[in-house]
């Protein structure tokens, strides 16, 4: 998989980054080589130490802060590599790879306007830096859901449905070795550790797959993903990922479910008293603390209940498109009711708000939208 | 009357149901070459305004968001993407809960990351997450520089991807996407300069403002009545009944059609925040729809609860809902009682001029009824009464005959003189005319206020309705 490659396209990139300095390097190439071998290796500790020593000589020198702030990123020091790349995009603003490493650390922290200002930064410095392209586009896309989730009303929390593309955001170191790679074989070839390995490479696959797993309903990732590395899991787990969090307490839901279940049942019932012409029925689904709507008593209600039911035509009440909301032991029961007797034949809405009264949904309040 | 309108507890729930008019919006399936140049001109004068520092107060005018959205789209549509992003940015801002204007944002910063079908041309994330190799390479940012130019071609197919939508956000963006469509043609299409509403006879000038809405184009029209007659100044996008309009029964979620009054100005402090600004009752069911048997109360021109700018084209249970802004402009403007509120399928636009003959010909009418009335020949009188009169309280026409008589007496001989007389007319499988004026025997300083309901009966024009309102 793709996102495997990752520590390979932080080397490259790396490498790249001393082509475009285009300056005399005080050091050979091959003194950064222990260190993004160590990089590579998933031995980011190591690769820290030593080019924190390295740069305690070398204060400036651009390679060297990279691979730190690589290190850093890898390690899961986010504010640390967040600053390292700051600094280095202030000391050399005519380097787009500082930029773009900044977008990625920020787009893992969810802070999508920073990354995308960030890599329109590296734009700016380099047009053709094609990483910063791709990257870009996928903030756009992340930045484009949320903006979809808004339109439509969609709490970005719940349900999958539009969430950004996690998985993709990790892959923007992979995505950086394709292209490079594409740009020079002259980079690749410098590269001390040619042909990379797809089996040692493989290890930190599972960063993807294990972060997710966690935070996916979280709003914000956390800021593990580069460095959680050291589990070792499967590559498919990539796929996995996104795979749906456990809904919240299924208990629950499966009760309310049951209760909304008792609850239409017990709408049919009135209905079918109504229809039936079943006045106990019909009076029985009404708790009592129900409160007739303009009535004066609850008398006075049932006895033009009787007078408007008992010995009509033919009496059917229709209930459809029936929705039932439920909390705890009250529901709210929202339908189309289909009347018709006789010649009248009215459709309207009907909302009854119920109780659950020791195991029975009785109606408390009867109301039709109008 | 309930205190609650036709809305009860509908609160969140956008349950689109008729809309589905998934034609794509004309403003990203339409390419730059033809727009004309005027709307590109316009286009940018707007742009001009847009930075003189008085915008931020800007946003909250009635109608502004709107205009943004528009100028957006129109940018989109001649391929200027890239100067459309920042506005939908800036509008995004000023109205975060403006479903629209977000829509706009995530078509143009998709169409930054991939080419964009139609407008809303969502991508439900996991869609994309399953596909076995995220979809990266298929980028292609070799045209990263030149604006996304949408492909109308790809518009029909709607996307794989969003039928995996819940359902209810599918339901939203048909609606959403209703919208645009309905705003855009309202105002590409705007009714012809200096005409009127048919239904506008006559206005006394002591009615300032009326209003009228085009349920076909979801469009609700301020006019501002001056010296020179009707003038427009203002319209709005407004939202009708979740089944349409024609109501005639409590409950059936449709809003009526006819010739209304504004009733009274409720205070939002008294409403929930579902109603918004406030809200504006309506007098349905008026004289004429009690005569059909009509039921129902509540009709209310009312606003937007706080998480939606505007609502569906058809959400509500039969009132007209506006965006905040829009509200509270016409709150500031109309007047209860007087305000006429016309509510047509389809608004008719005449000239002035060419309602002339129409109205000296009811005048004709309205004075002979005066002059029996003046005289107090009550068999006269009688005949511009319908049989199926029916007064306020049910009053029927032998009663009225009394009332009629008694007000006669107090004349002691005087004739009647009109004044401030307004006349409404709507026709649909029957002719009414609503008449509005105030009435004072000669010689006297005050008079009262009367209303008539008018309905035609082949050339002869008959009283079913008539009371003192004021």
């Amino acid at each position: 998989m793709k996102h495997a490659r990752r520590p390979l396209a932080q080397l490259l990139r790396v490498a790249t980054l001393s082509t475009l300095l285009g300056m005399s390097l005080a050091h050979a190439a091959d003194d950064y080589s222990d260190i993004t071998q160590l990089l590579r290796a998933g031995k980011a500790q190591d690769a820290l130490a030593k080019a924190d020593q390295r740069i305690s000589t070398n204060p400036r020198d651009p390679q060297l802060r990279f691979l730190r702030g690589v290190a850093q990123a890898d390690i899961g020091k986010q504010t640390d590599a967040i600053s390292t790349f700051t600094k280095l995009t202030e000391d050399y603003p005519e380097l787009p790879e500082p930029y773009n490493n900044l977008a990625v650390l920020y787009a893992n922290q969810n802070q999508l306007d920073k990354a995308r200002t960030a890599l329109e930064m590296a734009i700016r410095t380099n047009p053709a830096y094609a990483t910063a392209h791709e990257n870009l586009g996928d903030i756009y896309a992340k930045l484009a859901g949320q903006a979809y989730n808004k339109a439509l009303q969609l709490d970005a929390s719940q349900a999958g449905t539009l969430r950004p593309k996690l998985a993709l955001i990790r892959e923007l170191f992979s995505v950086d070795a394709k292209s490079a790679g594409a740009k020079g074989s002259a980079t690749v070839a410098r590269a001390p550790a040619p042909a990379p390995t797809a089996a040692p490479v493989a290890a930190p696959a599972p960063v993807v797959a294990a972060a997710p797993a966690a935070p996916v309903a979280a709003p914000v990732p956390p800021p593990v993903p580069v460095a959680a590395a050291p589990a070792p899991a499967p590559a498919p787990a990539a796929a996995a990922a996104p795979a749906p969090a456990p809904t919240p307490a299924p208990a629950k839901a499966a009760t309310t479910h049951n209760a909304a279940k008792d609850v239409e049942k017990a709408v049919q019932a009135w209905a079918s008293a109504w229809e039936d012409q079943d006045m106990g029925g019909y009076l029985g689904a009404y708790a009592k603390t129900f409160q007739p709507k303009g009535q004066a008593s609850r008398a006075a209600w049932e006895k033009e209940r009787r007078e408007r039911i008992v010995g009509r035509a033919k009496i059917n009440v229709g209930v459809s498109d029936l929705s039932v909301k439920v909390d705890g032991d009250k529901a709210q029961a929202r339908f189309r009711q289909q009347y018709s007797s006789g010649n009248l034949n009215v459709s309207s809405r009907k909302t009854l708000d119920m109780v659950n009264q020791g195991g029975r949904w009785a109606i408390v309040r009867e109301s039709t939208g109008g | 009357m309930p205190l609650l309108p036709c809305s009860l507890g509908q609160v969140l729930t956008t349950v689109a149901v008729a809309m589905l008019l998934a034609a794509p919006a004309p403003a990203l399936a339409k390419k730059g070459e033809q727009t004309s140049e005027p709307q590109r001109q316009s286009a940018t004068k707007k742009k001009v305004k847009r930075k003189n520092p008085t915008q931020t107060a800007a946003a909250l005018r009635d109608g502004d968001a709107e205009r943004r959205l528009l100028e957006i789209s129109q940018l989109t549509a001649q391929g200027r993407a890239r100067e459309a992003l920042p506005l939908a940015e800036r509008l995004v801002r000023d109205h975060p809960n403006f479903q629209l204007a977000q829509l706009a944002l995530g078509d143009l910063l998709a169409a930054r990351a991939r080419p964009l079908g139609r407008v809303g041309d969502v991508v439900p994330a996991p869609a994309v997450a399953m596909a076995a190799p995220p979809p990266v390479a298929g980028l292609k940012f070799a045209t990263a520089t030149a604006a996304p130019v949408p492909q109308p071609s790809a518009a029909p197919q709607p996307s794989a991807a969003a039928s995996a939508l819940p359902a209810s956000a599918t339901d939203t963006l048909s609606s959403l996407r209703s919208e645009l469509r309905l705003r855009l043609d309202s105002t590409k299409a705007p009714p012809p300069q200096g005409s009127i509403p048919a239904q506008f006879l006559e206005l006394s000038a002591r009615t300032r403002h009326a209003i009228a809405m085009d349920a076909s184009r979801s469009r609700l029209y301020l006019f501002e009545n001056t010296d020179k007659g009707l003038v427009l100044v203002a319209d709005y996008y407004a939202s009708v009944g979740k089944l349409g309009t024609e109501k005639v029964v409590e409950g059936d979620q449709r809003t009526p059609l006819g010739v209304y009054y504004i009733t009274s100005r409720l205070d939002p402090a008294t409403l929930k925040d579902f109603y918004g600004a406030g809200a504006l009752p309506i007098n349905y069911p008026n004289p004429l729809d009690q005569s059909r048997g009509k039921t129902g109360s509540g009709i209310w021109l009312h606003g937007t609860p706080p998480d939606q700018f505007s609502r569906a084209p058809q959400a509500t249970d039969g009132c007209l809902a506006l965006a905040n802004p829009d509200l509270e402009r016409i709150l500031k403007t109309v007047e209860p009682r007087t305000t006429p509120v016309v509510i047509a399928r389809q608004l008719q636009w005449v000239k002035p001029h060419a309602l002339q003959a129409e109205r000296q010909s009811f005048h004709a009418v309205l004075e002979a009824w005066r002059t029996a009335r003046s005289h107090g020949d009550m068999q006269r009188l009688l005949t511009f009464y319908a049989p199926e009169f029916q007064g306020l309280r049910n009053l029927d026409l032998e009663q009225w005959t009394q009332t009629l008589q008694a007000e006669h007496r107090t004349l002691r001989g005087r004739s009647v003189l009109l004044k401030d007389k307004s006349m409404l007319r709507w026709t649909d499988s029957s002719d009414t005319m609503v008449v509005t004026f105030g009435e004072l025997a000669e010689g006297a300083r005050t008079g009262t206020t009367r209303r008539q309901y008018w309905t035609r009966k082949g050339a002869h024009w008959q009283i079913f309705f008539e009371g003192v309102i004021g």
